[in-house]
């Protein structure tokens, strides 16, 4: 068996491995820890100086009633919502289409067109932030929720199609050729047969676009100013600009912000289930 | 009336000219194989009977009307996959009805023509199953009774038993041998295996290199091959083909010597053969005689002996190094090293010239 499996090693190789790896994934989750133990930690020891020792008792209810009490956050995340649920219908509804064509059709531009999605994807964002600020402030785009939801639909759509179409790329093509024997227009070979085999991609995707979009701190702050457009991420920042130093409800609001794209994976993981294309074709 | 017609098709993938010229007739009702070595083009020109690949020059008719620009669902014709191609995510029921829901029949009548497909082929049992839930014959029968639902003017077969094991191969070439007599359809079958071609075809097609070796049925092939390589073709164990040259010609006898110093006398009569012509001489496993008895003889030395029970299969050399197959009865033996003598019959001897055209042939049918 190769890696020699743990059980089998030499004794030290198997007392170091019980020691380290408990080592090793308490340093990984300290962070998550502190943050965590933070949001429980009542504002006295905050301001007596007790960072990182144990909390004096357990405030988590009063903090995280404070963080939606008094302040927009439970606003700020209806518009995470607002923007991120859109975006991914429209990613990857669009990238499911597109996908579709360059998969299946064979004409000249294929791989141009293909590798313009994908190129699109290698500019460092940071250069078009300003570009795509003076376009949405000219188009009237600017500081409001649809112009952020055109942009990222914008922005992911390229590796959205790249994904898709390497995935339709990957089911066997006689199901295609004996539906076009059968008479069946293209359009419903796409609905009828293609898109139901699609399932684990677009729920493997969507959790991906959900995840992106929704902890995108940088064009958040980039493309709206006022709290009306305001999503969770940037939100947050300006949380710790009303209170200095009340890092026990910054810390609450973003355990509270990161919770949706860890309860969406779990949703959508029964959808990722392999091998849905067994037994369409021999082997 | 669904005969099907090609004249001077050509495929060109590139620079690559992969069919070369084709003129084929296959009447209406009749079971035609497209046999040949792999790469020779088969599958392809299934296809562009099918409308899949399209057809670079030449005529393609169906049933008498132009087809050439036709897309493949207005053609008529129905199309089974070697790999079967059902769609994963739908049952039996579904997957045979699929391409008559798509086309807007009613839905009675989608019922009447599944009912009839499923009782043809024995699928009633598994009309609620997945394709993942069904064996590998029982997936080719729900591809053969998504064809049948169609109705179509001609059935289009590639390869499709090529993925079953030798057993099923062999009952699943009977049921569609049935289907044919039952539904009495025009169908063009795609394989490489000459032993389905010889058993299944009213016709075969014998193409090699993208061009038609020969048309004809299968005993007609058999007896009868227009050169060496329908002769190595059809029949297995392959024909025996000695390099030798004629003697002389006198009267209506050729003189063909034989490898070890003998010579057989051939009919030859009317052929324009000179004395010292290289040719080939060919004679099928079966034609030999391990008795000894025949219009002439040959020594040869064992080499290796394969008892089968029902045969027995020895594989010899010839005095000049070349080899020879014998196939004699389940009950002959012979010890590797051993010399035997070999009978030849005249009757049953094929003779090719230099480039491989057919001269004579053995043909044990007169």
């Amino acid at each position: 068996m190769f890696p020699m499996p743990v059980q089998k090693a030499a004794p030290w190789v198997r007392v170091g491995y019980q020691i380290l790896l408990p080592i090793a994934l308490i340093a990984w989750l300290l962070p998550l820890l502190g943050v965590a133990v933070t949001s429980i930690r009542p504002a006295g020891d905050l301001a007596a100086g007790n960072y990182f020792g144990v909390p004096s008792y357990f405030a988590g209810v009063e903090n995280y009633t404070a963080v939606f009490r008094d302040s927009p956050i439970g606003w700020y995340i209806l518009n995470s919502f607002k923007i991120t649920i859109p975006t991914v219908i429209g990613a990857v509804g669009i990238s499911c289409l597109s996908g579709f064509a360059l998969a299946t059709y064979k004409f000249k531009a294929n791989l141009w067109i293909f590798f313009l999605f994908v190129a699109g994807n290698f500019i460092p964002f940071q250069i078009l932030m300003v570009p795509v600020r003076d376009f949405s402030v000219r188009t009237g785009m600017y500081d409001s929720i649809y112009g952020l939801i055109l942009f990222h639909t914008a922005f992911q759509a390229g590796f959205c199609t790249l994904f898709m179409r390497n995935f339709i790329k990957g089911l066997p093509f006689a199901l295609i050729e004996s539906a076009r024997v059968d008479g069946v227009t293209e359009w419903k070979i796409f609905r009828h047969i293609v898109l139901p085999l699609m399932r684990p991609a677009i729920a493997a995707l969507s959790v991906l676009i959900f995840t992106f979009v929704w902890n995108d701190y940088f064009w958040a702050t980039v493309m709206v100013q006022g709290q009306h457009a305001m999503p969770v991420t940037a939100g947050l920042y300006s949380l710790n600009g009303q209170w200095v130093a009340a890092w026990h409800l910054v810390s609450a609001g973003s355990i509270v912000a990161a919770l949706p794209p860890v309860a969406m994976f779990f949703l959508m993981q029964k959808h990722f289930i392999a091998g849905l294309t067994l037994g369409a074709t021999k082997g | 009336m669904a005969e099907v017609s090609l004249r001077n098709v050509k495929k060109q993938f590139g620079d690559t000219a992969v069919i070369k010229g084709v003129d084929l007739d296959v009447d209406d009702g009749q079971f035609c194989v497209f046999v040949g070595p792999s790469g020779c083009g088969k599958s392809t020109l299934l296809r562009m009977i099918a409308g899949l690949e399209e057809i670079t020059s030449g005529e393609l008719t169906i049933g008498g009307k132009d087809m050439t620009l036709v897309q493949p669902a207005d053609r008529g014709v129905a199309m089974v996959f070697q790999s079967y191609a059902l769609y994963p995510h739908m049952t039996v029921a579904q997957n045979i009805g699929f391409g008559l829901r798509m086309t807007g029949h009613p839905k009675d009548e989608i019922e009447r023509r599944t009912k009839i497909a499923s009782d043809m082929l024995q699928l009633n049992e598994l009309m609620k199953r997945k394709p993942s839930q069904l064996s590998g014959g029982q997936r080719q029968r729900v591809a053969i009774g998504r064809a049948i639902v169609r109705e179509p003017k001609v059935f289009l077969f590639d390869e499709p038993l090529s993925n079953l094991d030798a057993a099923l191969r062999v009952q699943m070439r009977i049921e569609i041998g049935k289907l044919h007599q039952d539904l009495k359809a025009t169908m063009i079958y795609v394989t490489h295996d000459q032993v389905e071609a010889m058993t299944m075809a009213d016709k075969i097609v014998v193409l090699n290199a993208g061009r038609i070796e020969q048309v004809g049925s299968p005993l007609e092939l058999y007896h009868r091959p227009a050169n060496l390589f329908v002769a190595g073709f059809i029949g297995s164990p392959k024909m025996n083909v000695i390099k030798t040259t004629v003697l002389a010609s006198n009267g209506g006898k050729l003189a063909v010597a034989l490898p070890g110093g003998g010579t057989i006398a051939l009919p030859g009569l009317g052929l324009a053969v000179s004395a010292n012509q290289p040719v080939t001489l060919g004679i099928r496993p079966e034609h030999l005689a391990v008795t000894g008895k025949g219009d002439a003889t040959v020594t040869v030395t064992l080499r290796l002996a394969e008892y089968l029970g029902s045969e027995t299969m020895f594989y010899t050399s010839l005095a000049d190094g070349g080899e020879l197959s014998v196939k004699a009865d389940g009950l002959a033996s012979g010890k590797p090293g051993a010399d035997m003598t070999i009978g030849i019959s005249a009757a049953a001897c094929h003779l090719f010239d230099a480039s491989g055209k057919a001269l004579i042939n053995g043909d044990l049918t007169k």
